[in-house]
């Protein structure tokens, strides 16, 4: 019984959502704000659940970890980033979560600029290794500003752009891709568990 | 002490931590569990930013009666149904929680996004133009992915395939490795200036 | 009005029905596409697939999903777990988002009917809901002890206490961390995981986001990439064939699955599991209607040009 009105739910919803391809509507709003409220509502329970009890309620009140009280009154300042007058306490707790930057910093390099540095390095023996590399150097010249894009320099930049747009035109072609799978994900559903279409 | 502090945090334990990652001391160790420990602490308390902030703009919208005003009735009731319920009933398998997930959130995120196939192929027909050598390139590559994607490709020709993977492997890997040391390195400098106490925007306005 | 005015003033929403139309009759039926495979589907697939068996060997899994990517990620969330559960392979499953974690429960249930034999904690273990802030600590912990790091499972067991840790113990037992995501994917296992510990990454992502990861593919940083509905429609032939009719995998039967087309009908295949391959019909023709769409554009934009020069010139 509660699987046939949730079916009949999502399906009322998905529709109210679809109906904004006609024009605006008080259901495609409706739909809207409902949205919106139900999938910040869905984090609470499951934050104070999973996280809350866990790691703050339990070792501060049944393990006695009395030293937590501090990160405890520390995450507390969180509740004050609204009020005019104490929204400075909140700017701890934003302070420790800021702190694992660091190591953001030698890990990144790794991970983004060196590995991928290493590898464009590699001895160039086929001719992909090679349109890679010039790829790759012709657009970091491109956006190097503090010369003049003229002459010869120009138009090794300008080839910078064309891997550019190839790059582009892949994303965008795998972009179509994603809306129309989402697109045919929700026809599914209307077909095959709404109206039992599809078997 | 108000700002002054919050600094200083972010700028020692960002110290610490990139020596962390390059120290394999018993120190350095016992700091980073001792981090562990309190962050999570710290970050329970964390959704309350959220929440607190769309309350405030639904709350004034309807305080100033602002245009579709009534609507935002609709996100507060949602926000405290769907955690009440979770609240009341727990958030396992089976739960009423979980069924409002299934049969609301999820059609409702799905739809939403899947409108954008809509106005995809409209823009598609009204504006992918090729107006000069670069769009041109653009719209060929694009062409060809969306063909070398699908079976109907295939069925073609396994060139258009094997020169979608060619496309994706070669030209399109040379674009993207570009960009992305570009984004490596300004995330990089970005971390180091807050490490340094240099950018400081995440503070918030005030004293 | 002329026909060149008249197809550049077209309303959209008769744009909006042809599309609806192309995506809708292909699902009622079907034209029975054949799939082909992409390297690196097929690399994810025989990477998991070599820790079959294995006690001390695992597959992790976070699940970086909201709804709004279901259609897309969820066909790659079951079809990653029914490979797993067919193969024997251990399982862990974490989400950092609280609708992700949904998603992972309803993934695990859903591949789980279809294997009564498979036991929570001894089989696969889903380590449930983490906070956001919580990423790094438990993706650099796990490096240590997974114990430790993530402490327990979704029911609030320590995980010291459950038997599908015996043998595992940190990134030496994942054979492959997998981050199936709609939002970032895998930098969090690159940065971290990869560069600190070594261990092998893949990636199941929305198409946005398929292009701009081969960078990683081609440093190895990458061992796998799933991109979009098609890579999920990939990997369930692949489980379809070689995992589902016990046939050992071969890199040369996959290149070309041709041979087996005639085996097996696809109707006879619950729904859940062929899920991605029966959209992919509906996806082939809506992209050839998308091709439609800017050849057609861009002939009257061209015709239109002819005649405005045509014009300046008389």
């Amino acid at each position: 019984m509660m699987e046939t009105i949730g079916i009949w739910l999502a399906a009322f919803l998905t529709l109210s959502m679809f109906s904004f391809l006609y024009k605006d509507n008080p259901f495609y709003k409706f739909a809207e704000h409902l949205f919106i409220g139900a999938s910040l509502g869905y984090g609470i329970p499951y934050t104070f659940f999973n996280v809350f009890i866990p790691y703050a309620y339990n070792p501060l009140f049944l393990k006695h970890e009395y030293i937590l009280i501090i990160p405890f009154l520390i995450g507390i300042g969180y509740w004050f980033r609204f009020s005019n007058n104490l929204s400075w306490l909140s700017r701890y707790p934003i302070a420790f979560g800021l702190g694992i930057v660091g190591m953001g910093v030698p890990m990144s390099i790794h991970a983004q600029i060196l590995v991928q540095m290493r590898t464009m390095m590699l001895p160039l023996t086929n001719i992909n290794l090679i349109l890679i590399f010039i790829g790759t150097v012709s657009i970091l010249l491109y956006f190097f500003f503090s010369k003049a894009h003229k002459g010869v320099y120009g138009k090794f930049t300008s080839i910078g752009i064309w891997f550019m747009m190839i790059g582009f035109g892949a994303s965008f072609g795998y972009t179509v891709m994603a809306r129309l799978s989402l697109l045919i994900g929700r026809l599914q559903f209307l077909l095959s568990d709404w109206l039992g279409l599809i078997n | 002490m108000k700002r002054t502090i919050p600094l200083l945090i972010v700028i020692i334990l960002g110290m610490m931590f990139v020596m962390h990652t390059f120290v394999p001391h018993k120190v350095s160790q016992d700091f980073y569990d001792w981090f562990q420990k309190w962050i999570k602490v710290i970050t329970s308390f964390a959704i309350v930013l959220g929440v607190g902030s769309l309350l405030m703009v639904h709350y004034s919208k309807i305080k100033r009666k602002a245009p579709a005003w009534g609507y935002s009735w609709v996100t507060i009731a949602a926000l405290v149904g769907t955690s009440a319920v979770g609240f009341i009933w727990g958030i396992d398998e089976g739960t009423p929680y979980m069924w409002i997930f299934e049969n609301v959130n999820a059609p409702l995120g799905a739809t939403m996004f899947s409108l954008l196939a809509f106005y995809m192929a409209s823009a598609a027909y009204k504006a992918f133009r090729a107006r000069s050598m670069e769009a041109t390139l653009l719209l060929i590559a694009a062409i060809i992915v969306m063909l070398g994607r699908v079976s109907i490709g295939n069925a073609i020709t396994h060139w258009i395939p094997d020169i979608t993977q060619w496309i994706l492997n070669v030209p399109n890997l040379a674009a993207k490795r570009a960009i992305k040391l570009g984004v490596g390195l300004g995330m990089t400098a970005t971390s180091l200036k807050i490490i340094l106490g240099i950018e400081r925007t995440y503070l918030g306005g005030g004293k | 009005m002329k026909f060149t005015d008249y197809i550049q003033k077209i309303d959209r929403r008769y744009i909006f029905i042809v599309l609806a139309i192309a995506v809708i009759v292909p699902l009622l039926f079907p034209l029975g596409l054949p799939t082909f495979t992409t390297p690196p589907v097929r690399n994810l697939y025989k990477h998991i697939d070599e820790a079959a068996g294995e006690d001390d060997k695992a597959v992790f899994m976070d699940f970086a999903q909201s709804p709004s990517t279901l259609p897309e990620l969820y066909p790659m969330d079951l079809a990653v777990l029914r490979h797993c559960f067919l193969r024997d392979i251990k399982v862990f499953t974490i989400s950092y988002y609280p609708q992700g974690a949904a998603i992972m429960q309803m993934a695990l249930s859903e591949v789980k009917e279809a294997f009564p034999d498979v036991r929570p904690d001894y089989d696969y273990c889903n380590f449930g809901y983490r906070s956001w802030a919580l990423r790094v600590p438990i993706t650099l912990g796990i490096g240590d002890n997974i114990a430790e790091a993530v402490e327990t499972n979704s029911a609030g067991r320590r995980l010291e206490n459950l038997p599908i840790m015996g043998k595992i113990k940190n990134y030496d037992n994942i054979q492959v961390c997998i981050e199936i995501s709609g939002a970032s994917p895998g930098y969090l296992y690159i940065n971290y995981a990869r560069a600190r510990y070594g261990v092998d990454v893949a990636i199941g992502v929305t198409a946005v986001s398929a292009a701009d990861n081969y960078p990683y593919l081609q440093t190895g940083q990458l061992i796998g990439l799933l991109g979009g509905l098609k890579g999920a429609a990939e990997y369930e032939e692949l489980v379809e064939t070689f995992a589902v009719n016990g046939i050992p995998y071969s890199e040369k039967k996959a290149q070309n699955l041709s041979w087996r087309q005639q085996q097996f009908e696809l109707s006879e295949v619950p729904y859940k599991f062929k899920r991605a391959r029966i959209g992919m019909d509906a996806q082939a023709v809506a992209h050839v209607l998308i091709i439609l769409f800017i050849i057609i554009g861009n002939v009257g934009y061209f015709i239109e040009k002819r005649q405005e020069k045509k014009k300046f010139i008389k």
